[in-house]
């Protein structure tokens, strides 16, 4: 072994300082939540409040994940994104969001299209979900 | 711009399927080898940091795998009953790791998380948008695993033992990762029509420009010959591989096969057999 290898030894430990979550802009139109929204498509949103992210307390509207809700005569698009492309939850949430829009009245059918652009990050979270967020223990 | 597959001439649907299953060969077989090392890095930190790059890379395969789908084809098609001489990855992602190298997993991430950093840069002016769309969100999951390999080359060039375990393993890979850049029999119409508008011999004399100034920088020798004379004999893109391919590929359909599926199953009942209220 060389000498260098002393260097490692006696001195001050240097620990990782990527705690860094950056904020990033909000972009037009979201969050999402479904205000103004009316009819059937306001059915949709009140029934998508009800969808749970399955790892924190908070709703997949409050948490920004969902973009948007369209009714053509009684078939239901929901758009929607993930917080990171390796979510394990991925077809979970989406089955629930899928199941909870199917379930508003005057919707008989639903699907959910998976968008990655705007990118989601934590500013399109809403202020009722930031307050579930914290209460959880997350700061925000 | 071309928003679906729909629009698309045959040439150009060839041109974006090449790309696409470079893309996610490439992220797939990576992570693939990473899971390898997520419980025998060097610290705890190592092993939860390898083990989450490697999520972040099956997270951005499954994105472009997703697309490859709008295509027609579904995930049994593209991994798990592919025939393995189909997989368009670059050889540096299916090499077995040398045995205990740390080094080896360090530069190898750093040498492709490079190429892919420069890649998707490329990629974010694609004419087909739902590339175009997807790269952003990977890019910036991306810029972690570069501090990661970086921080960790830094470290290990302090020491006179760790800068030879660098050199090692740049020497043993570089050939390797220059299977990177190596062209589809689609690389004309993919910058033609730019579905990627840099070729692909731009992105890697870029890729050796970064590369090499910064390993020079750990006083690290980077070869300099012309990639032709570098190349290894499999060039991955082709489908040519390294024996080492096969194995791994056993290795990772080895519980399909077991289970004799003929389908990758779904881990919830289909909507109308499930009794759940939402």
């Amino acid at each position: 072994m060389s000498e260098d290898v002393s260097e490692f030894d006696g001195g001050t430990p240097e620990y990782c300082t990527y705690t860094d979550y950056e904020a990033g802009n909000t972009p037009d139109g979201l969050p999402a939540t479904g205000d103004g929204a009316t009819g059937v498509e306001a059915a949709v949103w009140e029934r998508l409040y009800e969808v749970e992210d399955p790892e924190m307390p908070i709703s997949a509207v409050d948490l920004g994940l969902i973009y948007g809700v369209t009714v053509e005569g009684s078939h239901a698009t929901v758009t929607m994104t993930l917080t990171y492309t390796g979510c394990p939850a991925r077809d979970y949430l989406r089955e629930d969001v899928r199941r909870a829009a199917e379930s508003a009245d005057g919707v008989d059918t639903a699907d959910v299209e998976l968008v990655w652009s705007p990118e989601w990050n934590v500013e399109m979270v809403t202020d009722d979900g930031k307050a579930d967020l914290r209460e959880f223990g997350v700061s925000v | 711009m071309v928003d679906g597959p729909e629009e698309l001439s045959d040439r150009e649907r060839a041109a974006v399927e090449a790309e696409l299953r470079t893309l996610a060969d490439d992220e797939f077989v990576v992570a693939e080898r990473y899971t390898e090392w997520q419980v025998r890095g060097p610290t705890l930190e190592a092993d939860i940091a390898i083990a989450n790059i490697a999520q972040d890379e099956l997270g951005h395969a499954r994105l472009w795998y997703d697309l490859l789908e709008d295509f027609g084809y579904d995930q049994v098609d593209l991994i798990w009953e592919r025939d393995p001489a189909d997989f368009r990855h670059a050889t540096l992602v299916e090499l077995p790791f040398e045995d205990g190298d740390w080094a080896d997993c360090v530069v190898r991430g750093y040498l492709y998380d490079t190429h892919e950093h420069l890649r998707l840069q490329a990629l974010e002016d694609s004419a087909y948008a739902p590339i175009a769309d997807r790269v952003g969100k990977v890019k910036g999951e991306e810029t972690y695993h570069r501090e990661h390999t970086q921080n960790w080359l830094e470290r290990l060039a302090e020491s006179r033992a760790g800068r030879e375990r660098i050199q090692r393993a740049v020497d043993r890979l570089f050939p390797h990762a220059l299977t990177l850049f190596e062209r589809t029999d689609h690389e004309e119409t993919i910058v033609d029509t730019d579905v990627r508008p840099e070729p692909l011999a731009d992105l890697r004399a870029e890729w050796r420009e970064v590369v090499s100034g910064f390993l020079a920088g750990l006083g690290v020798d980077v070869p300099v010959e012309d990639a032709a004379e570098l190349l290894p004999d499999s060039r991955g893109r082709d489908g040519t591989h390294t024996e080492a391919w096969r194995s791994l590929y056993d290795e990772f359909t080895f519980t399909y096969r077991q289970l004799g599926r003929s389908e990758a199953p779904s881990l919830m009942p289909a909507p109308e057999e499930a009794d759940v209220d939402v």
